[in-house]
């Protein structure tokens, strides 16, 4: 909610303020800054052969281009004009071998200045990715998802757009530019200037024109995101606005978002049409200017240039205005894409690692220690109230410890801390005798199977699911692991098996299933330490009472512990924990607890009601 | 190319041109598809003008275009014979019919491309329109990720079609009617030979323009898929971390990259291609024109240099109508396809309506319900079954029972927001289904369980149903609808107030705040029966006291219907009624029931004892 509102804007009085303040916050686009293309040519180094192939082909192509007026004029000039068929055969054909050359090596300028951009961007967008993955958990509890995708696909698109459009590039045509210019100089002066004379006016006005079509643009684009969202939220929240009545309102509002999108792209296109329209004017009005002088010239009696020159010239002309006229587009492109960049940037330098190890001061892991202890510790969610207060407590090896507690009661915190998914404000947690915050991320995660309340499924098969992140999965060892938790039998009879299909989330399967496969799973991983976090909630009585004996089973033999709503197995239990707002009031074994006639005895004649309702 | 596809005026070959009629439909096969001109006759007819107008400024421009490079000939063969006026004359003539070609064809543009946004408009206004009419067995059928497909992407091609394709369609004809007569009229021969590469080019962009378009859908497609990726293991970052699955995570990731790598190369290849491809056929009929055309003047056959320049501008006058017109052809395919998606959206009509609806005065309408042995099944299955009560005018009752006992079914059916069967529901006497949905809904209002808030203010979402949230009268029943819901001090503590921007969904509320909104929207609406889906699930112990009360006050003097689980909420109704897997399996006082001890009973129990466990 804070990200909303920025403290310098004042709070909205009315409902017009509000959609005001929010729909218009759209940001100009960011200007050239060269220490952000500093950082790109990190990655764009590693292809420096390949662009630099590009870049010596822009030049070789200019001077193609430059070439083949040349030869018009001598097509003219030295063959029909002298009547010599010869001469221009043997012109014509040069000129075509260069225009063949030309095409050429323009594809192979553009497409390798492509590839460079394509790996090099691909190259970032996998370092973004990573750099994700290496942030610690209180990092994606801010951020919206959808946000951070976005950096690593749309932002290094925009990027990307440098090299497919040829903006980064655009120095080259700069120098293009110039080298036709030379080109004219040296074949007339006086035309070429007559020329030239055309040019600012041309600027000004393409300038103007690409200006206003990049208001209009960006105006389009932010209504397009609101018209879309709008007409999203209609559909999907169509149930409300047929409750309510609401169908005209929401049509009359609709039709202000959609008139208003069309306006924009009214003015887009009155823009865009003067713009083409200006330059391919220009162009011939060059052309005319250059005939009427020549004619002035000869008029006067000093014939100013010869026919071929002419021709030659109204060639230039062409030349001249195409690289003029993709100048200032460029330009947007590269803004667009610094802004990218920006973002990109700016999410790369704030990282908020996870898990730091600290390893220069880690204790070599004590065989005696109990393999979990917890000490007098702290903890609260970012500013949040206290979610843990002083909580100490130790899990032998080989021993079963529940946590029980009302929702709420900082259960399932434990065993985010315990993964270290969060760091602790005060105390101490040791894993086999070792502080946690001292050891690599990889060799702590890897001591523990966590089986969470909401199961998650990956697209792909059920074994794939079972032998999770293994390339090479064993499947017996998961045909096993299936039948120990009952789902193997269970899908035997839908007459699936090992390669069934999951699709995204397993919203093929019930969550019962989930929750056995998630079991699954974790025994496959067969670890050291199993965390169950209310593994069975979701389940019906006939999948339970299968799964736990294969709990049963898997507790009998290791280190665990549970958080568990229903009893069954938290009797069996070595030890109990009850949690109250954040704190251990009450421990001991199942029996013990329920003669106390304390919190643990409440919350089990609740559990009892519960199966019953 | 998909820039062009979405951006006309910005493409980047500048395509200009159309086919005169659709093309035979490939392996016509569907026989029931209506033909591209049935469909989109009707939004042609209505912008005739417009498009009447358009065309006639576009066949000035092409007239104007025609002439320059005849006016170019002039010059340069009174150049080439010294006639200084003459050439002066010619050149200025130049300069004037690009003046005004530049501006007919800026006309042209403006008001062919705006038709094309007049009728996207029209189309999106409409859709809306039937959308909203349409019931649940319509919005079963197509997914809101359909609809809005269909609404965004179809609907872009539609346009397309319609404003650039006619352009384009005009353009052609009017360029290939003033250049080629121009041309032959000069020689014959050469306009025959020069001509000759074209079908050639029709044939290349008509392929690369589909390839394209595959092409460049392969590249988006990719990186949807990499944005699918990245957003399912950020979002389960938890499982990722507990099993180490990182490295898996990041090579997954890695292979969709270098996918989506590879989609953008073809597409660079293929755009690479295209562009030298055409320009070699440019240069190839240039260079027939250059080849025969000094060899005619060498053999004196009438022709002069000036004709050589002006058949160089001839033929690029009528390179890029061809070059669009191949592209345009691939257009046409898909806005086809287009067309009857989005037609479909408009014909589909609502199986929830008024056809039965007889007049009634809304004022007449006391808010007595009555549900008499109502039955409700999907595929076979009865959600509810012999469904009975009676809840006069101003009483309340409470509808109580386990997770799919049925009771949110209920509670669509009451306002026919599903297909309520006739003769079941009663409204004052009234068999729902015979009145109009207006009256009804604006009888019966609902607040929901999992409630739908609209990415605008809290103000706007609790204000849904007034027409103007910023008139006094409003904001003040805001607030206190508001207050009602417990909500005045967590208003006062968000960063705008009640001006605060809830989010998509509401993202930015929790679920008990959610509730409470809705709760708010409902109670603003004073409809007189009222109904409340569930309004306190995520609601704590604390404020839900404050809420009861709130409903108390809201239930006087007019009809309640609450679902709830909290039996705190469902004893002071005046009656309850306990459903089991769609029946009613009790029905009392909270007292009758309590003693009664069956499923109700044992609800209580257990929420007694949370309620002590809270209070530890």
């Amino acid at each position: 909610m804070s990200a909303a509102a920025t403290p310098s804007r004042p709070r909205p009085r009315t409902q017009a303020e509000a959609e005001r303040a929010f729909h218009d916050d759209d940001p100009l686009e960011k200007a050239t800054d060269w220490s952000l293309l500093g950082r790109l040519w990190r990655y764009v180094a590693p292809y420096s052969l390949a662009l630099g192939v590009s870049l010596v082909l822009m030049p070789v192509i200019s001077e193609l281009l430059v070439a083949q007026p040349r030869l018009l004029r001598a097509i003219v000039d030295d063959g029909i004009l002298k009547n010599d068929p010869g001469a221009v055969h043997r012109i014509a054909g040069t000129l075509g071998l260069l225009m063949l050359v030309e095409f050429a090596a323009r594809f192979a300028q553009q497409y390798l200045l492509q590839l460079v951009g394509q790996r090099s961007m691909t190259d970032l967008r996998r370092e973004v990715y990573a750099f994700l993955h290496r942030q610690r958990m209180a990092f994606f509890d801010r951020q919206p998802i959808g946000r951070l995708v976005t950096r690593a696909t749309n932002d290094v698109d925009a990027i990307s757009e440098l090299f497919a459009s040829g903006a980064i590039t655009a120095v080259g045509d700069v120098i293009t530019l110039a080298r036709i210019v030379v080109a004219m100089l040296v074949f007339s002066p006086k035309l070429s200037g007559l020329t030239f004379l055309a040019v600012p006016p041309l600027l000004v006005a393409v300038e103007y024109f690409r200006r206003q079509a990049r208001v209009a643009f960006r105006a389009i684009r932010s209504k397009t995101a609101r018209m879309n969202a709008y007409l999203n939220e209609q559909v999907t929240g169509i149930a409300v606005v047929q409750a309510y009545g609401q169908e005209a309102r929401c049509q009359a509002e609709f039709g202000e978002i959609n008139a208003s999108y069309r306006d924009a792209n009214l003015v887009s296109i009155k823009y865009d049409a003067l713009l083409y329209a200006v330059v391919e004017a220009f162009s011939s009005v060059c052309i005319a200017t250059l005939l009427f002088f020549g004619a002035r010239s000869l008029g006067l009696g000093a014939p100013a240039a010869s026919l071929g020159v002419l021709v030659a010239f109204v060639q230039y002309i062409q030349k001249f205005f195409e690289p003029l006229r993709d100048l200032s587009s460029k330009y947007t492109v590269l803004q667009s894409a610094m802004a990218g960049a920006e973002r990109v940037f700016s999410l790369l330098d704030r990282p908020e690692p996870d898990a730091p190890a600290r390893p220069e001061a880690a204790d070599a892991p004590d065989p005696e220690a109990p393999a979990v202890r917890f000490e007098h510790v702290d903890f609260s969610y970012g500013d949040g109230p206290r979610t843990l207060s002083d909580v100490s407590f130790a899990v032998p090896r080989g021993k079963t410890v529940a946590l029980v507690g009302a929702t709420g009661a900082g259960k399932t915190t434990v065993v985010s801390l315990l993964q270290r998914l969060y760091e602790i404000e005060r105390g101490q947690i040791d894993v086999d005798g070792v502080n946690i915050a001292t050891m690599p991320r990889e060799s702590l995660r890897e001591r523990f199977v966590v089986v969470p309340q909401d199961v998650v499924l990956f697209p792909g098969t059920v074994l794939s699911n079972v032998a999770l992140g293994e390339a090479r999965p064993a499947r017996d060892r998961a045909e096993s692991v299936l039948d120990a938790v009952g789902l193997g039998a269970m899908l035997r009879r839908r007459g699936l098996g090992l390669d069934a299909e999951v699709s995204d989330r397993g919203a093929n399967f019930s969550v019962g299933e989930r929750q056995l496969m998630a079991l699954a799973r974790a025994l496959y991983r067969d670890p050291k330490i199993l965390v169950l976090d209310e593994a069975t909630s979701s389940m019906d009585s006939e999948s339970e009472a299968v799964c736990q004996a294969a709990i049963a089973e898997a507790l009998a033999r290791r280190t665990a512990i549970v958080i568990a709503h229903r009893l069954s197995t938290i009797r069996r239990a070595d030890e109990i924990l009850v949690f109250h707002r954040g704190a251990i009031v009450e421990r001991g074994t199942h029996e013990g607890l329920l003669a106390a006639g304390g919190v643990y005895a409440r919350l089990h004649r609740l559990q009892f009601s519960e199966t019953a309702v | 190319m998909s820039q062009a596809a979405t951006d006309p005026a910005g493409a980047s070959p500048r395509p200009q041109e159309a086919p005169t009629r659709a093309p035979a439909p490939e392996g016509a096969s569907d026989p029931v598809e209506p033909s591209l001109w049935a469909l989109a006759w009707p939004w042609l007819a209505q912008e005739r003008r417009a498009l009447a107008v358009g065309a006639g400024y576009l066949a000035l421009s092409g007239l104007a275009a025609g002439f320059i490079p005849q006016a170019i000939r002039v010059a340069s063969n009174a150049l080439g014979a010294g006639d200084a006026g003459r050439a002066m004359r010619a050149s200025l003539a130049v300069a004037g019919l690009a003046a005004v070609g530049a501006w007919v064809r800026v006309a042209s543009r403006i008001k062919l491309f705006n038709v094309g946004r007049e009728v996207e408009f029209d189309l999106r206004a409409k859709m809306l329109a039937n959308l909203h009419t349409l019931g649940p067995s319509f919005y079963q059928r197509m997914s809101p990720g359909e609809i809005m497909s269909r609404a965004t992407n179809d609907l872009a091609q539609v346009r397309l079609l319609i404003g650039f394709g006619i352009l384009n369609l005009f353009n052609t004809l009017f360029a290939y009617l003033v250049n080629i007569p121009l041309m032959v009229s000069r020689s014959p021969k050469l306009a025959v030979l020069s001509l000759l590469p074209f079908p050639v080019f029709l044939a290349i962009t008509r392929r690369f323009g589909k390839a394209m378009f595959a092409r460049s859908k392969e590249a988006q497609e990719s990186l949807g898929a990499l944005s699918d990726i990245a957003q399912r293991a950020l979002g389960a970052m938890r499982v990722v971390r507990a099993y180490n699955l990182e490295g898996a995570e990041l090579q997954r990731f890695s292979d969709a990259a270098d996918k989506a790598l590879e989609a953008n190369l073809a597409l660079a290849r293929l755009r690479g291609l295209m562009f030298p491809i055409l320009g070699a056929g440019a240069a190839v009929a240039s260079l027939v024109v250059i080849w025969v055309g000094s060899g005619m003047i060498i053999a004196r056959e009438g022709f002069s240099v000036g004709d050589i320049l002006a058949f160089q501008v001839h033929l690029g006058l009528v390179a890029w109508p061809t070059i669009a017109l191949g592209y345009m052809l691939s257009i046409v395919q898909r806005g086809k396809v287009s067309m009857a998606r989005v037609q479909a959206l408009l014909d589909a009509r609502p199986d929830i309506d008024d056809a039965l609806a007889l007049p009634v005065d809304a004022a007449s309408l006391r808010g007595a319900l009555s549900v008499r042995g109502l039955r409700f099944a999907v595929d076979g299955r009865a959600l509810l079954d012999g469904v009975s009560f009676e809840l006069p005018a101003g009483r309340s009752l409470a509808v109580v029972g386990k997770t799919g006992a049925g009771k949110s079914v209920l509670v669509k059916l009451l306002a026919r927001m599903l297909q309520t069967p006739a003769g079941a529901v009663f409204l004052d006497g009234h068999d729902v289904t015979r009145l109009p949905l207006a009256t009804l809904r604006g009888t019966v209002g609902m607040a929901q369980q999992e409630p739908f808030l609209f990415s605008s203010t809290v103000a706007r979402n609790v204000a849904f149903g007034a027409l103007d949230p910023d008139a006094p009268e409003v904001k003040e029943a805001i607030a206190r609808c508001l207050g009602e819901a417990q909500m005045t001090d967590e208003i006062k503590r968000m960063p705008d107030g009640e001006y605060t921007i809830v989010g998509e969904r509401g993202v930015q509320l929790s679920g008990g705040q959610k509730q409470r909104v809705a709760l708010a929207r409902a109670l603003m609406t004073s409809p007189k029966v009222l109904v409340l889906d569930d309004p306190l699930s995520a609601v704590d112990a604390r404020t839900e006291a404050g809420i009861l009360d709130a409903i108390d006050r809201a239930a006087a003097g007019r009809t309640l219907l609450l679902v709830t689980h909290r039996v705190a909420a469902a004893r002071r109704c005046d009656e309850i009624v306990v459903l089991d897997e769609g029946r009613v399996v009790d029905r009392g006082t909270h007292d009758a029931l309590v003693a009664r001890g069956g499923l109700y009973a044992r609800l209580a129990e257990r929420q007694a004892l949370e309620a002590e466990l809270e209070a530890l």
